[in-house]
């Protein structure tokens, strides 16, 4: 089955947003929730860079090795997804996650933390495919559609792909050797480690397939 | 004609370029590689970004990692088996050396030790340890101890109470400490008798009397380094933690709540010595904090000075006279 993986490529993005826009739209994502964000490195000044980023789907993920309720899994095409039903909210992934990925919606006395929130790879959450209750806690569900995230799929310069880590892997080879730069797959050591491929603890929970 | 032109022009802009530009150099000119995009990204310093938010600018915060390694590992593993060792010694301390026994028989004469506002305020200070240190434990120690005995479902809901319990009740905790310190810390300043106690232990091992004032060395340890510096690293580092809409980053959070657990762990470990000596580890102790009162022949064996010290000031208010001092007369 495939890995599922998502790949920015820093020699194409061009900060347009328009990630970030169909993200929140497919979704409806909670207030003051990002689930994906670009950022701009060297910004206005020659070598500019934009890298769209949002939660990377590790293989080995600390999110889900410091969550003291065990609320994370991994499917069985890698993507890591949580339960929201479980998640108490203390903050735990939030340290652990190098891309900044998991948020809280602030839900009022002292900001006490609301239910973790991030990227779900449009695939949804553990609850039924399509149920309402999943659209509500986790956004869409694309990818038991046989679609792809909405984010790589509405992006203008098909910088940001998604999708079988193999075959965006390969993409990403034939851009680099044709323009003879930018081979650097960005997040990718940090995300998937030197192998990369697939999830070390593979471990998917019931009525998640 | 034109081709002249077209050699002088090209004359004059390769003179201009040379007379604008230094000789060029690997900086001047927009790299070929992405070192600077790599350096920057991995540097964690925030960069530019339109979502508004703490920390949106970043793309990798690495310290991440080193939290999880910490906790995970040693915190989890060291802690643990810290807390077994301590159980284990004061199992093994209580089987050898069993409670320690009022030598004399009791005089039925009782001793104020403990004021009503003094208890409080033990009390709330102990209440709102133990539901801090249980719901503390469970998030630390639960996933690997308790979540596969009961389940996922029921060890959520059981881990959403903790931790408002934990987040709600740890001001109070710290509330109780301040409060704990301006009414004991009088009692609590090292006298030369200390010393003594220090020397032998307190006489728990040899079972030998050591005289000592309200509090002996033992107790004073335990507000020192017990409710003092420890409880109030572990609330300060919890502040940081529980009020996380002050903007403070992941990185002060990662460092609070390391220091957290290590703190927490080891005032978890004093309190049980503290505890057990408080209870079954002492005859007639438990009855200081609970009813306030203490009998006069436990008041001479644990503590003989203050004994002697209150004694000579009931004598000094009934024959009318000032109270004592608190240093004995030379006489006595």
């Amino acid at each position: 089955m495939a890995r599922m993986k998502f790949l920015c490529d820093s020699e194409r993005c061009i900060s347009c947003n328009g990630c970030v826009t169909a993200c929140k739209n497919e979704n409806e994502v909670p207030w003051g929730i990002n689930r994906r964000r670009v950022v701009t490195l060297s910004d206005g000044v020659p070598g500019e860079k934009s890298i769209s980023v949002a939660c990377m789907h590790c293989s080995d993920a600390p999110c889900m090795a410091v969550c003291p309720v065990d609320c994370f899994y991994h499917t069985d095409e890698g993507v890591v997804l949580h339960d929201k039903d479980m998640c108490i909210g203390c903050g735990y992934c939030f340290y652990a996650c190098p891309f900044g990925a998991p948020q809280y919606p602030q839900m009022g006395t002292f900001g006490v933390r609301g239910k973790m929130d991030k990227c779900t790879f449009c695939a949804g959450g553990p609850e039924p495919d399509h149920s309402e209750e999943e659209f509500k806690k986790y956004g869409g569900n694309r990818l038991a559609d046989g679609k792809l995230p909405l984010c790589a799929e509405m992006c203008s310069t098909k910088a940001l792909l998604a999708g079988d880590g193999d075959i965006v892997a390969e993409i990403f080879r034939g851009r680099a050797l044709n323009r003879g730069k930018g081979a650097d797959l960005w997040g990718w050591g940090t995300a998937y480690g030197k192998e990369g491929v697939k999830p070390k603890s593979d471990k998917a929970k019931e009525g998640t397939s | 004609m034109k081709r002249i032109l077209f050699l002088a022009a090209l004359f004059a802009s390769a003179n201009a370029i040379a007379a604008e530009a230094p000789p060029a150099s690997a900086q001047d000119q927009p790299p070929h590689n992405n070192v600077k995009l790599w350096q920057d990204v991995r540097s964690g310093q925030p960069q530019f970004t339109t979502v508004r938010g703490v920390e949106t600018g970043v793309l990798i915060q690495s310290r991440g990692e080193t939290w999880r390694e910490l906790r995970n590992g040693p915190v989890t593993l060291y802690g643990g088996i810290l807390l077994c060792v301590v159980l284990a010694a004061i199992a093994i301390f209580y089987k050898l050396r069993g409670a320690v026994k009022l030598k004399a028989p009791l005089t039925g004469r009782k001793m104020a030790r403990f004021s009503y506002f003094e208890r409080s305020v033990h009390w709330s200070m102990a209440g709102s340890f133990v539901i801090l240190a249980l719901s503390g434990l469970n998030m630390l120690f639960g996933k690997h101890l308790l979540l596969p005995l009961v389940g996922h479902e029921v060890f959520s809901w059981l881990a959403v109470l903790c931790k408002n319990l934990h987040n709600f009740v740890g001001p109070l905790f710290l509330f109780s400490i301040v409060v704990a310190f301006f009414l004991f810390v009088k009692d609590n300043i090292w006298r030369a008798s200390d010393l003594h106690w220090i020397r032998t232990a307190g006489g728990l091992l040899s079972g030998s009397h050591v005289p000592a004032w309200r509090f002996n060395f033992g107790e004073k340890f335990w507000f020192w380094i017990g409710l003092v510096f420890v409880g109030l690293t572990i609330s300060i580092s919890g502040f940081v933690l529980d009020f996380a809409n002050f903007a403070q980053g992941r990185s002060i959070m990662q460092t609070a709540n390391i220091i957290h657990a290590v703190f927490a762990l080891m005032f978890i470990c004093m309190s049980l010595g503290h505890i057990y000596i408080g209870t079954i580890g002492m005859e007639g102790a438990l009855d200081a904090m609970r009813t306030g009162y203490v009998d006069e022949t436990w008041a001479r064996e644990h503590h003989e000075l203050w004994f002697e010290e209150q004694q000579r000031k009931t004598a000094a208010r009934e024959s009318g006279t000032a109270p004592a001092s608190g240093e004995p007369a030379a006489q006595s």
